[in-house]
């Protein structure tokens, strides 16, 4: 059989680039780039510093477009969705946003994710990883479509105090009156701009969505109007120290999903992920429920908590130790937070241990100049979020 | 008043669940879509689809006493290949017809497989294991059923890991070459699946066959005395006897779910018939895709009954004869025995490999027998005959395949075709209409080495219990499978017991 010529396009090489890459390139003066889902993202463009007291005190900037977002549209969209996640989405009405997980039949966690209800019949689902099979399975003999829009949508994060300040000088007529969660759509510069307020951050901030060909337009319209708002352009490593802040959990870092993991018993249920909040047993059948029904009867065997540690040093994939002697679990995220003026982290505790009171220490290794030292710090188990200010679900949001 | 168990399907299977049930004291309806009870075993549309039964386990038809309800077996039948030369008579390990040297390979051979077979029929009417997570607790109830191969001794457990996972075409090759007794044991390895003698897994599909024991020599056939109605007929009674009752003319629509447990079934016409207890002898894809719909099961098990391997290969042709014919080297009384057509393996082989392609085999390989009567018939299982046909079963199609099977006859048994006055056709594709049985496949799901034992019908779901409380599937499609063993009937309903006093 001879070879046959395909139409299709070579699969191209190397980081690809976002919609937005020309302006993220040209004010990326760290050179700093990583691979987000195969797109060049920025990581740091300045000083890390620099860029996380923005998100706390102006308005940022980041490229969200590599996110997958998928349509899932078609006259039983709300049954397939509803079948999906354990939320239940005939709650949220058409223009809401809500934050979702979803588990497979054992009941562990999937992936997490944001679902637009753009309207009756239709919704967007973005998440981290690629998940058109799944959906593919979960939608499989309902009257609906799925397709992964992930390219045909550029988005943009704008977090920070003066964000809505920011949007109003755009020209965004009513953008005040939108409440957390909240969809709307808008016109600048003639252009089709699609405004969430949603974010990362546990601060005020909205998410802008547009096709990609009106990207850089939107992008250069936005750093006009937030000029003396000290709008900032920020890399990844700023935003993941205020997502620690703000409570999000990030799979692959807090937990692996259960369509990445190899070995058994790695995956992770709500339960454990204490995710209880999102899960709705009595709603009609949704995958992983029966097995869900079952797990919220037991005890956990380990729970993910937050944790403040004594003392400065932020512990990176430190050991956690009951009494300092047995080990009880370990840290997944860990962080100085500079605006909580803590020494916060996320941490897995065996079951036995998650209610162990004071007695938990940390085992912090410091290198200083190739010297290393072990310091144990004492641990406390505290409430998710270690930063949440109320200028997020202020309605009108303050004109800084 | 309202039964304890409703059962789906008065297959054979379906009517073993229910007298089971019924002898543990439920009160047990069992619903037929059709206008009579059987199943594939019944008459349908002129024919049956399985017109020459493996005998039931003797173990459920002495428990259920169905000598008392009028089953005799006649005497186990005997295998006649028909080939090029003189016929090859096979009675177990007994083989007339082939030269010594043959024959006492194949009686080594047949004592070996006996032997490896009765280890795997020790399995037969146990549930398998549960597999979890591939944790400690699955290796222990995996050694455990391993324990009765080991049980064999060191060379046969040896031969039989060796062996248990390669083809027929290689065994029977190295032990005693190819030919009528080779082709004879070929077509047993594969008849109703969709494996070509050379596919890997066939000699398991040998043995599997072979451990299904009915009443002669492991892996023959035993037609009951008045034929497969008397079969059936003796199942209906023992469901009555215990207090059950069969309908027929019922064609359940929907299996009805509660807060996840079902509550019963809704019929064709709208009535609703409640229950605690749902078995269903339907095939599990129909069971779950169809009967309970999948927004009440999660999306693993939908694709899981929706992919699994279920492309049925077995037409059924019968002949209307003006006469028995005159066959040179078989008495009359021979023509009621099970007659393999398929020469030798590379036949089947080459029929198989048509069939990959979604073709009609030039010349299939066949299983037939004669019923005698007025007029009498010829009924005719032809391999491989996929159920998707590449063409579509158009008219054509059909004449295509009855003149490529009365080809083959003629050539086996000359004359035969001058004696037709009538043929009934049921390809694979009118199987699979007339009974709502995916791909038409006999087995309810292909024997593969991976949907076997505890991933049979899929993973997850081989303990008979469906994903919904109360509902349990105890069809061919259920472990240990096809043939008319009665097997997953029996175990169904005895895993249905077991949960039943474990809620109590």
């Amino acid at each position: 059989m001879s070879a046959v010529k395909t139409a299709h396009p070579p699969v191209p090489m190397g980081l690809q680039p976002t919609p937005f890459h020309d302006r993220i390139a040209a004010a990326n003066h760290q050179r700093g780039w990583m691979n987000w889902m195969g797109f060049a993202s920025a990581s740091v463009l300045d000083t890390v510093e620099f860029e996380y007291f923005a998100i706390r005190n102006q308005a940022t900037v980041f490229d969200i477009s590599p996110m997958m977002k998928y349509r899932i549209a078609g006259p039983e969209a709300e049954a397939v969705m509803n079948r999906l996640v354990t939320r239940d989405i005939r709650k949220l009405k058409p223009g809401r946003v809500a934050y979702v997980i979803w588990c497979d039949e054992a009941g562990n966690v999937v992936d997490d994710g944001t679902v637009f209800r753009l309207s009756d019949t239709e919704f967007r689902l973005c998440c981290q990883e690629p998940q058109l099979a799944w959906l593919d399975d979960i939608a499989w003999g309902f009257d609906v479509t799925v397709e992964d829009v992930s390219q045909g949508v550029a988005g943009l994060a704008l977090q920070g105090p003066t964000s809505f300040a920011v949007l109003k000088d755009m020209g965004l007529v009513g953008v005040e009156t939108m409440k957390p969660f909240d969809i709307r759509e808008f016109k600048v510069k003639a252009k089709a701009l699609t405004v969430s307020r949603t974010g990362f951050t546990g601060d005020l901030g909205y998410e802008l969505w547009m096709a990609p060909e009106d990207a850089l337009t939107v992008w250069d319209y936005l750093m006009e109007a937030g000029h003396l708002r000290g709008i900032r352009v920020i890399g990844y490593e700023a935003l993941d120290m205020a997502r620690i802040e703000a409570g999000f959990l990030l799979p692959r870092v807090d937990f692996v999903s259960s369509q990445t993991h190899l070995r058994p018993g790695r995956a992770r249920n709500p339960y454990e992920l204490g995710l209880d909040w999102l899960v709705t047993l009595d709603k009609p059948h949704f995958n992983g429920r029966r097995a869900l029904r079952r797990l919220a009867l037991e005890k956990p065997k380990r729970k993910l908590v937050a944790l403040e540690i004594d003392r400065d040093k932020a512990a990176h994939h430190a050991l956690v130790y009951h009494r300092q002697k047995k080990e009880a679990g370990f840290v997944t995220s860990a962080l100085w937070s500079p605006t909580a003026k803590r020494n916060i982290a996320y941490a897995w505790i065996d079951a036995p241990y998650a209610d162990a009171g004071d007695d938990l220490w940390v085992e912090i290794y410091l290198q200083r100049e190739l010297i290393w030292q072990r310091r144990m710090a004492r641990a406390r188990i505290v409430e998710r979020p270690f930063f949440r200010n109320p200028r997020r679900t202020a309605t009108p949001p303050a004109d800084f | 008043m309202s039964p304890d168990a409703i059962v789906i399907g008065a297959g054979h299977n379906g009517l073993v669940a229910a007298a089971r049930l019924g002898q543990a004291g439920r009160k047990v309806l069992v619903l037929e879509a059709e206008d009579r009870p059987g199943g594939l075993l019944g008459e349908a549309g002129g024919l049956r689809v399985a017109a020459m039964p493996a005998g039931l386990n003797p173990e459920i038809s002495r428990t259920l006493a169905l000598h008392r309800h009028g089953l005799r077996y006649g005497k186990p039948m005997t295998t006649i290949a028909l080939g090029a030369g003189a016929p090859v008579r096979i009675d177990g390990g007994r083989v007339a017809g082939v030269d010594a040297a043959t024959a006492a390979a194949h009686a080594a051979l047949h004592r070996r497989l006996a032997r490896q077979a009765g280890a795997l029929g020790r399995m037969l009417l146990k549930t398998p294991p549960r597999l979890r997570d591939g944790g400690i607790a699955d290796l222990i109830a995996l050694g455990r059923m391993g324990l009765s191969v080991r049980m064999l001794g060191k060379a046969d457990m040896r031969d039989l890991l060796r062996i248990v996972l390669s083809n027929v075409w290689d065994l029977l090759n190295d032990e005693m070459g190819d030919g009528p007794l080779a082709g004879a044991l070929a077509m047993d390895a594969t008849l109703g699946g969709a494996m070509g003698p050379r596919s890997p897994g066939t000699v398991l599909a040998l043995l599997y066959r072979m451990a299904g024991q009915g009443a002669g020599a492991p892996g023959q056939r035993a037609m009951p005395q008045g034929g497969p109605e008397a079969l059936i007929g003796a199942l209906v009674k023992a469901v009555e006897a215990s207090g059950g009752a069969v309908r027929t003319g019922a064609l359940v629509e929907r299996i009805l779910l509660g807060d996840d447990r079902v509550e019963g079934v809704r019929l064709a016409g709208g009535e609703e018939l409640r229950a605690p207890l749902v078995l269903s002898n339907a095939h599990p894809r129909r069971t779950l895709v169809d009967l309970l719909g999948v927004a009440g099961i999660d999306a693993e098990d939908a694709r899981r009954a929706r992919v699994m391997a279920t492309e049925g290969m077995v037409a059924r042709l019968d002949f209307t004869l003006s006469a028995l014919p005159e066959v040179a080297g078989l008495t009359s009384a021979d023509l009621g025995e099970r007659l393999v057509v398929a020469p030798d393996m590379q036949v089947i082989e080459t029929a198989f490999n048509a069939a990959k392609y979604r073709e009609l085999p030039a010349r299939p390989a066949l299983e037939c027998t004669f019923v005698p009567g007025e007029p009498p018939r010829l009924s005719v299982s032809a391999q491989f005959v996929p159920c998707t046909l590449k063409a579509g079963w158009t008219k054509a199609s059909r004449d295509r395949l009855a003149a490529s099977v009365l080809a083959v006859l003629e050539e086996a048994m000359p004359g035969i075709g001058a004696r037709v006055t009538g043929t009934e056709i049921a390809t694979p594709a009118d199987i699979e209409a007339r009974f709502g049985l995916p791909g038409g496949h006999w087995h309810h799901g292909e024997f593969r080495v991976d949907q076997m034992l505890m991933l049979r019908p899929f993973g997850g779901a081989a303990q008979y219990r469906m994903p919904v409380a109360g509902l349990y599937l105890c069809g061919a499609g259920a472990h240990p499978g096809g043939d008319i063993s009665g097997a997953p009937g029996w175990n169904a309903a005895g895993q249905a017991l077991k949960d039943g006093r474990a809620a109590k």
